[in-house]
């Protein structure tokens, strides 16, 4: 078995009091596609922050390949070759999907033996952008809007222009945060195809979703985080099976699950959520 | 296969139509050079120093262009660099260094002093941003006021040795480099990767990290930038009035600065241009009101009402009627503005070919 590519040894963060990631274990393998779930507030996207960086973890390590990146900070991480996407698009929404695709290549041309600065006044249009831009739109299915403003991008095609700036780069491990959201049928095959081809050609992508449907499709392995614990790591058809896994979701799989789960020991309650709960 | 027929048809168009659209884009350009140029044959000594010191303005708007329009950090403490870059070089050539070498000094003072600013305020947002650089802009009119021994503060520094230049010199002079550096600005920030990188700090910090740049170094660096650019427009004040003092420099200074900016369009290099020159000739022109509040009520409604017809500024203006102009002439000439109209109507929009693209850049 190969050395993985993420490994990350009890990471813990606390916002305070609370503790949102505690100890937890992961370890992530080139060519995978690695699920990540759990119940809303399970600290899925904490842990993202902590392994991209916008989270400081207060313990624990976190290593890519050989290299230990805990303390380096976001961009750092990004040249190394650690890749995302965020819940919540992020993306320059006045520039054109050109232009914001074209600017995902900082993490590989300002990576340790990119040529950095060198490549601050090259032209938009020059062979050494246009080329690895236009790869990455058509790869993604959006080299039609290229000269739109993204604000004008409806939201499930942002996901692409998102997909794409980041694989310009050509990251070896990608976060995927909910990424399915707001996307047609058609988006979502397409979207499936892609992530896919990126495991195959050996890189590990990090996916969180809440859509179970699709974790089973595409995951090799999932991890089920809850309350800020690693409860369970195997493949989608044994976590369908596992009782800790049953427990935290209750039943209500793909939704909020209830505020207290039960004590290990008791049997499983049936679930009750109030609207009230529902709705924090 | 019947899409890819109907671009290239498409292109041929395009090509003849960004033909004549060139031609007629030169003969504008030209004849607007022209008559700029040959503007002080035509004015009095007085008009020229007002536009000279128009020209002078323009590259502090630039330099604000740099870091407000390009980069979003609001600086209100602009006039501090001008005033650091204008006693630097008044000082040295009074005391007989060469104006050449005073004039790298003051540039290069401005630069550390910009990055100096720039390590504590590239941490800073918003509000506390905004309070920093004014704070450093009150630091520096009250240092040059208060330095007596070096800069002779409220007495005013005299004899500043210069290049000797007529006003004509100086017009021309003044008109080439305040140009050159619009297009400079304006290719970094439209063409370059350079102009991507500094708008996606602008729009997104952690998106923009979350691509590997780093967004520190970049804020820092449109600082450093920034403040040489106004640092060298000081050093030019300081040759051409040749006479300082530090009430030249204050926060009021900053704030027109600012206004002149934000009237041309935060992130435009022309619509800048323009408004420098416009809102230091204004208050001239309105002097056949007398010399009475009058006047400078018009000039602040004045500017009060482009802001409010016109949010973007003068280079909002720029930018939709070289858009429309496009569109009229080309067709299917992809402008980003054009462009997002089209695509929301049909979704065809082919990315433009490079040679269509050079031929933009030129128009």
């Amino acid at each position: 078995m190969s050395r993985p590519l993420l490994s990350l040894a009890g990471v813990t963060k606390r916002f305070g009091g609370v503790t949102a990631v505690d100890g937890v274990e992961l370890l992530g393998m080139a060519g995978q596609v690695h699920g990540l779930i759990g119940p809303n507030g399970a600290g899925k996207s904490t842990l993202i922050g902590c392994i991209t960086g916008v989270n400081r973890i207060n313990a624990g390590e976190i290593w890519l390949g050989d290299e230990r990146i805990d303390a380096l900070p976001v961009h750092r991480r990004a040249r190394l070759g650690i890749g995302r996407t965020f819940q919540k698009i992020r993306l320059p929404a006045q520039l054109t999907v050109y232009e914001a695709v074209a600017s995902g290549l900082a993490a590989s041309w300002f990576a340790r033996g990119g040529r950095g600065w060198l490549h601050a006044f090259t032209s938009l249009r020059a062979p050494a952008i246009a080329q690895p831009v236009l790869a990455a739109l058509e790869a993604a299915g959006i080299e039609d809007i290229a000269e739109v403003r993204v604000a004008s991008v409806p939201y499930g095609r942002r996901h692409f222009v998102e997909l794409a700036r980041t694989l310009i780069a050509q990251p070896k491990v990608l976060f995927l945060d909910e990424p399915a959201t707001g996307m047609t049928a058609d988006e979502r095959q397409r979207f499936s195809r892609q992530v896919r081809d990126v495991a195959a050609r050996g890189r590990l992508v990090v996916l969180v979703e809440h859509d179970l449907t699709l974790v089973g499709e595409l995951c090799d392995q999932v991890t089920v985080i809850e309350q800020g614990r690693r409860i369970f790591t195997g493949t989608p058809g044994e976590a369908q099976r596992d009782a800790a896994v049953i427990r935290a979701y209750l039943g209500t799989m793909s939704f909020v699950a209830p505020e207290v789960p039960p004590p290990a020991q008791s049997p499983p309650q049936p679930p009750a959520p109030t609207p009230g709960e529902a709705a924090t | 296969m019947s899409d890819r027929k109907r671009s290239g048809g498409m292109l041929a168009g395009v090509s003849g139509g960004v033909a004549v659209s060139m031609a007629t884009a030169a003969t504008v350009a030209v004849v607007i050079v022209a008559l700029l140029a040959a503007a002080p044959l035509m004015l009095d000594d007085y008009w020229i120093n007002i536009l000279v010191l128009g020209f002078i303005s323009s590259i502090v708007v630039l330099s604000l262009n740099v870091l407000t329009g390009y980069t979003g950090l609001l600086s209100f403490g602009q006039a501090g660099f001008v005033g650091a870059g204008a006693y630097t070089y008044g000082v040295l050539s009074v005391w007989g260094v060469h104006p050449l070498l005073a004039a790298i000094a003051g540039v290069a003072l401005a630069l550390v002093l910009g990055l100096l600013l720039g390590l504590p305020a590239a941490r800073l947002k918003g509000h506390y941003l905004a309070i920093g650089t004014l704070g450093f802009g009150v630091l520096m009119a009250q240092s040059l006021n208060n330095m007596v021994d070096v800069t002779r503060g409220p007495m005013g520094l005299l004899g500043i040795r210069s290049f000797g230049w007529s006003h004509q010199v100086w017009y021309w002079a003044g008109l080439a480099i305040s140009l050159a550096l619009v297009a400079l600005l304006h290719w970094i920030e439209k063409r370059t990767f350079l102009g991507v990188i500094l708008k996606s700090v602008k729009y997104d910090e952690i998106s923009a990290m979350s691509s590997g740049i780093a967004v520190f170094a970049v804020k820092l660096g449109a600082f450093c930038a920034s403040a040489a650019l106004a640092g060298f427009a000081g050093v030019l004040f300081a040759s051409y009035v040749r006479f300082l003092t530090p009430d030249l420099f204050t926060s009021a200074d900053s704030f027109r600065y600012l206004m002149m900016t934000v009237v041309g369009g935060a992130a435009s290099a022309g619509g800048g241009w323009i408004a420098a020159l416009v809102l230091t000739a204004l208050p001239e022109a309105l002097r056949g009101f007398g010399e009475t509040n009058l006047r400078l009520l018009i000039y602040g409604a004045t500017v009060l009402c482009v802001l409010w017809f016109l949010p973007q500024g003068v280079g909002g203006v720029l930018e939709t009627c070289s858009a429309r102009w496009r569109r009229s002439r080309g067709g299917a000439a992809v402008s980003t503005a054009a462009a997002n109209a089209v695509a929301t109507a049909s979704s065809s929009t082919k990315h433009p070919a490079p040679d269509q693209q050079r031929s933009e850049t030129l128009s």
